[in-house]
């Protein structure tokens, strides 16, 4: 088995026969079970809670309310987003009490929480709570709740405006404006979506008296940033929370923070002297998991006769829920910021963010984590004015990418660009995607009585710039010699064990089943950064390399003394030192072993570096047909060619872009979150209501790479993880545009679907009868 | 409570459960084989898949009591010894896995699957993995394992 598995990921065997462990296979003894009863309102008052019938139920151990939350001053959340605005305002954070206190604010929100002896029979003792609630009005749309006589969320944040920042000259912008030949103003959403990794949340949390201290059993994206927060919101010291951590089924940034559900966990080990388990179901998941996306965003892109750009003007309503999660702000914010001017030289940019509280679950970052929203409205922007202007979609494109000579390119907002070369990557793209043959393709779907259009997306991202300004790795010898990697990464897909282990094996020169990776290990004192943000294979699997390095050199003083020669006589390669004159040698992992069980392993080492940010970026093309009785959109084709920087494993970054692609497909075609506007009800609660993509929904992509190799880190990486998702929102939408815009059609938001589409093509083909 | 006696993976088992136990959770809380995983509570997902006298059946559907007297195969009774069923190879050659919580749903449907149809095509396969949810891979590297694993069982 091993053999013929043997050029596959390494996580694979464990994963396909059935031996990952993932939190809800985790089990402590003597544990108990919490089921959260969650209230069916979404803006109320609590009145009263009687819990004590629920604590005759059979089984019912404890029954926590809003009471315990405030006792133990579980409501502060910590916040990624730390700067302030141009007047020193900072973000306003309303408290969030671990169990709702005094005032709910979103369907599904945490009332009480029953602890049992079983999952069972807490669950069925939550109907035995008795809680009056009194309704309070609703709002569930953002723009809605930043207007005046909007109901009121929390009582510190007027307007529910939480924060209001804006970036780059409003005045230099202003005067482009007025001096340009055309400008196209458009407004678009970015819908809310709910993440769904196939793994439900889960933890078991258990307290130990003696030390005053806990163990925390959670899916998760990395143990620093998640010791960091359990103990910014619990007040409990880092070094009293030990975390175990272990397979992740998916994450998208929704496994990125704490939860409410996590503190309360602990209230109730520490009050009840046992471990305490939870396993989400999937419709809690649709209730109280963070949200991602749910942004409103207008812009404006002035440019000259020659279609050449002159400012961009944008103005982002950014709906965080009800409360703000740690990822949530930063995501919606500090990112698209980032990348305010695209791959386009737009000397006068100018943007504005609203942050608002609505009566929904909270939003936290999600795949690319406002990196495609950004994207996506500069590059509808970008789309529209080359209609506008009857000028070639590429050709646009081409007079105002950054050229070759000018980086690093400092946009006019937060941004500085690594090196990048869009027209390589366009020409690529459009030659694979055959772009001048697309009439044909046309001609042939509308034979077949289909509308077919082509969309292109040439789109950057910023990754890698971690939240701790350094990755560290050790490697260290077990007692048998052996090699192993640590990090404080941790894959939820993305395949750690098997690229890290690579690029270790690579630098060494010795086999790749050498070397194993450890992740998010407890106890092993390593900083750096968790895995998110496209970022973990720049900067922790850069300083695999590094460490790998350092091994080396580390090593051959050690390896001079085994063969009886000065160190400046011993040279390395391919995993073996030997004397200059070839006469004898040994080989790295043998040395290691010669030493095994001294204590501490005299090659153990600390390896460490600071990677700054990095732009993956590429172009997409998509083909999109629609059949205009139906309504129902279909992906013809899909051509990706991106640039992630140098690649390690071709297979795994093929597979991200896979996934990203298809993610963004689900955004563009199906998946959508709807809370009724009157009573703040979400009515897609379930995978029946809730449009997951599907097989076939991508049935192909055609993948190639542009590669630019990066400076920040000694990889040359990029990173690829949401690159996928940030190039695909607006190839499909504007391919499908495309298929639409003879019969009239201008505008088109996300989600199309079927019922969308069969609306929009109707009332065009009426408007053309009239 | 009722009593159950069924075959798991070549083991008679014999247990006392709740009524209302589904055959997921006398599989993972009962047997201890968790490999069945759970990711939905609308049989939506297809994470729980295992086979019930040789036919594919959403394990979260179903009463334990209902698989009395049954066979099951899970996810951890496919591979023979150290041999990989050839659908769980495919799944690893194929990269059709990242994050793996739906795989074992995802490679006990294609098993199912490739029993009633040794060679579907590409409408086949997307039909028949229709009640099996990846939120990793975008499907395209499993479409291409069963592919490769209906080619191997020829």
């Amino acid at each position: 088995m091993s053999e013929k598995h043997a050029a596959n990921r390494r996580e694979d065997l464990r994963l396909i026969t059935g031996r990952g462990r993932y939190s809800s296979d985790m089990n402590l003894p003597g544990q108990l079970h919490a089921s959260f009863l969650r209230c069916d309102c979404a803006h109320a008052e609590i009145v009263a809670i009687n819990a004590k019938p629920a604590l005759k139920r059979p089984g019912v151990v404890a029954v926590f309310t809003g009471e315990d939350a405030m006792a133990a001053g579980y409501k502060d959340f910590p916040n990624l987003l730390t700067f302030t605005n141009r007047a020193g305002a900072t973000l306003i954070k309303p408290e969030r009490p671990v169990i709702a206190h005094g005032r709910v604010r979103f369907v599904g929100e945490t009332v009480a929480m029953v602890v049992a002896e079983s999952a069972l029979a807490a669950q069925d003792a939550l109907d035995a709570i008795e809680v009056t609630y009194k309704d309070l009005p609703v709002v569930v749309d953002a723009e809605a709740a930043l207007a005046a006589g909007a109901p009121q969320l929390h009582t510190n944040v007027p307007g529910n405006l939480n924060f209001e920042w804006d970036t780059g000259d409003a005045a230099a912008v202003e005067q482009a404006f007025k001096q340009a030949a055309h400008i196209t103003k458009l407004k678009v959403v970015s819908p809310r979506v709910v993440p769904s990794p196939m793994e439900p949340r889960a933890a078991v949390i258990g307290y130990d008296t003696a030390t005053d201290s806990y163990d925390v059993y959670t899916n998760s994206q990395g143990i620093i940033m998640m010791r960091w927060q359990f103990a910014a919101l619990t007040g409990v010291a880092e070094e009293k929370l030990r975390f175990h951590l272990h397979d992740v089924g998916g994450s998208f940034g929704q496994r990125s923070a704490v939860y409410p559900e996590h503190g309360a966990l602990m209230i109730a080990a520490k009050k009840l002297g046992r471990p305490v388990k939870w396993v989400s179901s999937r419709s809690e998941g649709f209730l109280s998991d963070s949200h991602g996306r749910s942004l409103i965003m207008a812009g404006e892109l002035a440019m000259d006769r020659d279609g050449k750009f002159l400012a961009a003007r944008y103005n982002f309503v950014c709906d965080m829920g009800a409360y703000l999660t740690p990822t949530g702000t930063a995501s919606h914010v500090r990112n698209p910021a980032i990348c305010t001017t695209g791959v386009y030289k737009i000397p006068a940019l100018y943007a504005n963010f609203r942050v608002a509280m609505t009566n929904t679950a909270p939003i936290a970052a999600y795949r690319g984590a406002g990196r495609p929203d950004i994207a996506y409205v500069v590059e509808r922007l970008v789309d529209q004015a080359a209609v506008d202007l009857k000028i070639d979609r590429a050709e646009l494109r081409r007079r105002n990418f950054i050229p070759l000579n000018e980086f690093p390119y400092k946009t006019p907002t937060m941004g500085v660009y690594e090196a990048s070369d869009f027209n390589g990557c366009l020409a690529k793209a459009l030659k694979a995607a055959d772009w001048d043959g697309f009439a044909v393709r046309r001609e042939a779907a509308r034979k077949r009585g289909k509308l077919r259009g082509i969309g292109l997306s040439t789109t950057i991202e910023g990754t890698a710039a971690g939240m701790f300004p350094k990755d560290q790795i050790a490697i260290e010898f077990d007692a048998q010699g052996r090699l192993e990697v640590f990090t404080v990464a941790l894959s939820q897909g993305q395949g750690h064990e098997t690229t890290f282990a690579q690029v270790v094996a690579d630098t060494l020169g010795v086999d790749a089943h050498d070397v194993t990776l450890r992740e998010s290990v407890q106890g092993k004192n390593i900083a750096g950064n968790h895995t998110g943000g496209s970022r973990s294979l720049v900067g922790a699997g850069s300083i695999c390399k590094v460490a790998a390095q350092k091994l080396i050199e580390q090593a051959r003083p050690l390896a001079a003394e085994a063969l009886e020669l000065e160190p400046s006589q011993v040279e390395y390669a391919k995993g073996v030192f030997s004397a200059r004159d070839g006469t004898k040698s040994v080989g790295l992992l043998e040395l290691a072993k010669k030493h095994a069980g001294k204590n501490p392993h005299p090659l153990n080492l600390v390896a460490e570096g600071s990677v700054g940010a990095t732009f993956p970026n590429g172009c997409h093309v998509a083909e999109v047909e629609i059949d205009p009785e139906t309504g129902v959109s279909e992906i013809a084709a899909y051509t990706a060619c991106d640039d992630s920087g140098a690649v390690i494993n071709h297979a795994i970054v093929e597979g991200q872009v896979h996934g990203g692609v298809a993610m963004g497909a689900g955004q563009v075609f199906g998946e959508r979150v709807f809370y009724d506007p009157a009573s703040g009800q979400l009515l897609s609660g379930s995978f029946s209501d809730y449009a997951m993509p599907r097989a076939g929904w991508v049935r192909n992509i055609n993948i190639s790479e542009h590669p630019v190799i990066s400076k920040v880190n000694v990889l040359g990486a990029k990173g690829v993880g949401e690159a996928g998702c940030t190039a695909s929102l607006s190839s499909l939408v504007t391919a499908a545009l495309d298929a639409v815009r003879p019969l009239g059609i201008q505008h088109l938001d996300m989600p199309l679907t079927a019922s969308r589409m069969w609306q929009v093509i109707q009332q065009a083909q009426q408007a053309k009868v009239k | 409570m009722a009593k159950i006696e069924l075959t798991v993976n070549g083991t008679r088992e014999a247990r006392e459960v709740e009524d209302r136990t589904l055959l997921v959770d006398l599989l993972r809380d009962h047997l201890g084989l968790t490999g069945t995983h759970i990711g939905c509570d609308t049989s939506q997902c297809g994470c729980c898949t295992v086979h019930v006298d040789g036919r594919a059946v959403k394990s979260c559907t179903m009463l334990a009591a209902q698989a009395n007297g049954a066979t099951v195969v899970t996810i951890e009774g496919m591979a023979k010894g150290d041999q990989l069923h050839p659908v769980q190879q495919a799944f690893t050659d194929c990269h059709a896995l990242q994050c793996g919580f739906c795989t074992p749903g995802m490679i006990m449907a294609t098993a199912a699957l490739l029993k009633d149809n040794p060679q579907p095509t590409d409408e086949e396969i997307y039909h028949g993995l229709e009640g099996n949810l990846c939120r990793c891979t975008g499907y395209i590297n499993i479409v291409k394992a069963v592919k490769q694993a209906a080619e191997t069982m020829k």
